[in-house]
């Protein structure tokens, strides 16, 4: 009796812990808070700010969820992600651009003049096709090196947008992508588009789970904890690997698609190396192995970017390079406090 | 531990948004119009500059008494050069902001981006800087004072078919501008009976040039003509292209003879001839306000693109005061179609029906030896108008 007396007393905060422990899980309480607090935060700026950050939140988590399933749940680091990211938006500009080209003083591109809803499964094959060619190369690749090829990769894929001139039009880019459309019905309203991209992020997500969830996810999983005791237990994981580099790519040809219609103009620096290095960065800021994950890490750094626009007080002459060091320093803290990522169980 | 981590980083979240806080709300004593500029990103020189010049401008206005007594409120946003980022930047000025009239973006690929949504709500978007021939096409909202790029790109094309050159080869940065100058100039020169003999790209983060200049070389050219997008660039390719003893005339447009690309190619660029926007020595309006420019923050470069971003601003000035309203896009849209403007960047200039600058024409210019080049004269000396025809 006496020595609880001397017990100290629990303070505010860790009461409020234990009480929100005896409710649930306190991670899904924070990931809850902090989607909720994304939403009003952006309504707070208007509707239709908020959609059209809702859109690119979308793309992004369907490219974080997608390159996970490749980084966190197999154990391959790739940093060339950003170019099936880039095979979908051109394949969406080359197969639906509507631009009168007659009009225009630069060169002109072959028209296919295919709807969105046509247009988009066959960025998702294209950017399939090219994950298979690329993947039984990479294949024969471990680790560092694996890093090093998908690097090498990425700047291929930039060169190829730049360079192929008669069918990208290098780096005039491509205006005119068209919206989706279905009958007389355009989505060329931002909400519409925004329910679009959801419906899809939906899709990606219940795929990802299911996937993961299966024998062939814990398969992934052993390909990441020791290939070769994999192995031993008799899986191909060389077949098992392309599987998830193929689906994981068209994953992000859709994302591609999806990004292609929404600015409906597509150039090449979109596609550039850093574009994929920010990728890695919201996987990793998101969690390792977890999808859950990936949709905090996108919505995080999502709400980081397009926050520093509202940061107030600063010299204009400076406006655009002090918000990018504010937004490192952020991105920094996160990491050195959370190595994990927000919701990650693994560190790289 | 880390459990209160999540806690805490969700709390800094919360904190940062209210701590940023929302737009503004409207004040009857300001006119509030956006800046879209690549202050980041592959544009960010071009970006600042134009970012500086009309910041200038507008710190002018207002300390001579605002427009009609109102202050002009310039809210600038980041383009970051490319059309994603320009799209969300756009949308932050004009749905949280409220906004109707944003100048720039300075990019083309953010411009040609954003276009479509500003032609679609109506707002005007008006550009110092963005010279990519396709976006005469772009809407009738779409407006630019910088001279389409393929009035220089003809004017060069004439140039090098005037000065007696036959066959040609040409470097160019893989970029919607340094291309454009690059296809038009072809275009015009082979138009004049010219051949192209060797065409060379390269990306945009290329610092040797040797390998492609010397298989320009090889093509036994009679003149060379670099087209880069940045200065750093076109300044290197011009002096490696004499270090490899290439003695035959090189030819260039505005950003290879921009200040900066002439320190760096020193006295390998005496003697290289490019048609560009230059402000006339003449124009005492375009010399005072790079005088002012470079009193105010310690720096020149891209002359004539600190003096047409400046002129947006009065332009601006000048139709608010017209239309009396910051959110009338309509009356803005009718006033620049109908204003006759003299400014910095030439006398008497106005806006044909695409939104492109008319009344302004490229000038040849030749670059000094070295010791005659002053921060005055941009380090060239202007031999006449160019040809547009």
């Amino acid at each position: 009796m006496n020595g609880n007396a001397t017990t100290a007393s629990p303070s505010l905060f860790e009461r409020g812990m234990l009480m929100l422990r005896e409710k649930g899980d306190l991670e899904l309480y924070a990931n809850v808070f902090v989607i909720g607090w994304a939403v009003i935060f952006t309504l707070w700026q208007g509707v239709g700010f908020a959609v059209t950050l809702g859109t690119v939140f979308c793309i992004w988590a369907i490219l974080s969820v997608s390159l996970n399933l490749v980084v966190g749940y197999t154990g391959l680091l790739s940093v060339g992600h950003i170019g099936f990211f880039g095979i979908g938006a051109y394949g969406m500009a080359i197969l639906t651009s509507d631009t009168s080209y007659e009009l225009l003083r630069t060169e002109s591109i072959p028209q296919f003049g295919l709807p969105f809803f046509a247009a988009l499964p066959i960025c998702v094959l294209a950017a399939g096709v090219a994950a298979v060619v690329v993947g039984v190369v990479f294949n024969r690749f471990r680790d560092d090196i694996y890093v090093l090829v998908s690097f090498g990769f990425a700047i291929i894929a930039f060169n190829v947008f730049l360079s192929w001139r008669a069918l990208t039009r290098g780096a005039y880019g491509i205006p005119d992508v068209q919206r989706p459309q279905i009958g007389s019905w355009v989505a060329d309203g931002e909400i519409e588009f925004l329910a679009l991209c959801v419906v899809f992020l939906l899709i990606v997500v219940g795929i990802s789970w299911f996937l993961v969830s299966s024998s062939f996810g814990r398969v992934l999983k052993a390909i990441r904890e020791d290939e070769q005791v994999a192995q031993v237990f008799g899986y191909q994981t060389t077949y098992y690997k392309l599987a998830i580099w193929v689906i994981s790519a068209m994953m992000a040809g859709l994302a591609g698609g999806l990004l292609g219609s929404f600015t409906t103009f597509v150039d090449p620096n979109s596609f550039i190396l850093l574009e994929s290095m920010l990728l890695v960065s919201i996987v990793i800021l998101g969690g390792l192995a977890s999808i859950r994950g990936s949709l905090l890490g996108a919505l995080a750094f999502v709400l980081l970017e397009e926050g520093m626009r509202f940061i107030t007080y600063l010299p204009s002459e400076f406006i655009g390079q002090v918000r990018q060091v504010v937004l490192g320093v952020m991105l920094v803290l996160l990491m050195l406090f959370r190595p994990q990522g927000l919701a990650g169980r693994y560190k790289l | 531990m880390t459990r209160r981590w999540i806690i805490l980083i969700s709390a800094a979240f919360a904190f940062a948004a209210f701590a940023c806080g929302g737009g503004d709300s409207s004040e009857d004593e300001v006119y509030r119009v956006g800046v879209l500029e690549s202050l980041t990103g592959l544009g960010e020189t071009y970006g600042t500059v134009a970012n500086n010049s009309k910041q200038m401008a507008a710190d002018e206005i207002n300390e001579a008494g605002g427009i009609d007594g109102k202050r002009l409120e310039l809210v600038v946003e980041d383009s970051k050069c490319n059309a994603q980022d320009a799209i969300t930047a756009y949308n932050k000025l004009t749905d949280v902001e409220n906004l109707k009239i944003i100048l720039g973006p300075s990019c083309s690929a953010a411009l040609l981006g954003v276009a479509p949504i500003a032609q679609q709500d109506g707002n005007i978007l008006f550009s110092g800087l963005a010279v990519h021939p396709d976006i005469s096409q772009a809407g009738d909202y779409i407006f630019r004072n910088a001279i389409n790029g393929e009035k220089n790109g003809t004017g060069l094309g004439n140039l090098l078919w005037d000065d007696g050159i036959k066959t040609v080869a040409s470097l160019s940065e893989s970029t919607d501008y340094a291309e454009g100058a690059r296809l038009t100039t072809a275009e015009q020169f082979q138009k004049r009976g010219g051949q192209v003999v060797a065409e060379e790209r390269y990306p945009s983060d290329t610092t040797d040039f040797r390998a492609s200049l010397t298989k320009l070389i090889n093509a036994a050219p009679d003149a060379i003509f670099v087209a880069s997008q940045a200065e750093f660039s076109g300044g290197t390719a011009i002096k490696q292209l004499r270090e490899l003893g290439y003695e035959g005339p090189i030819y260039g447009e505005i950003v290879s003879v921009g200040w900066t690309a002439l320190e760096i190619a020193g006295d390998a660029a005496t003697g290289v001839k490019a048609v560009v926007a230059v402000l006339e020595p003449g124009n005492a309006k375009g010399q005072d306000v790079i005088s002012k420019f470079k009193e105010r923050y310690d720096y020149i470069t891209l002359a004539w693109y600190v003096a047409s971003t400046y002129d947006d601003i009065y332009i601006t000035a000048e139709c608010l005061k017209q239309t009396g309203d910051d959110q009338d896009a309509d009356g803005f849209k009718d006033c620049l179609n109908n204003i006759t403007w003299s400014g910095a960047i030439g006398d008497n200039y106005s806006f044909d029906e695409q939104g492109d600058v008319t009344d302004v024409a490229p000038f040849i210019v030749e670059v000094l030896p070295t010791d005659e080049r002053t921060a005055d004269n941009q380090g060239y000396r202007v031999l006449a108008p160019a040809k547009s025809e």
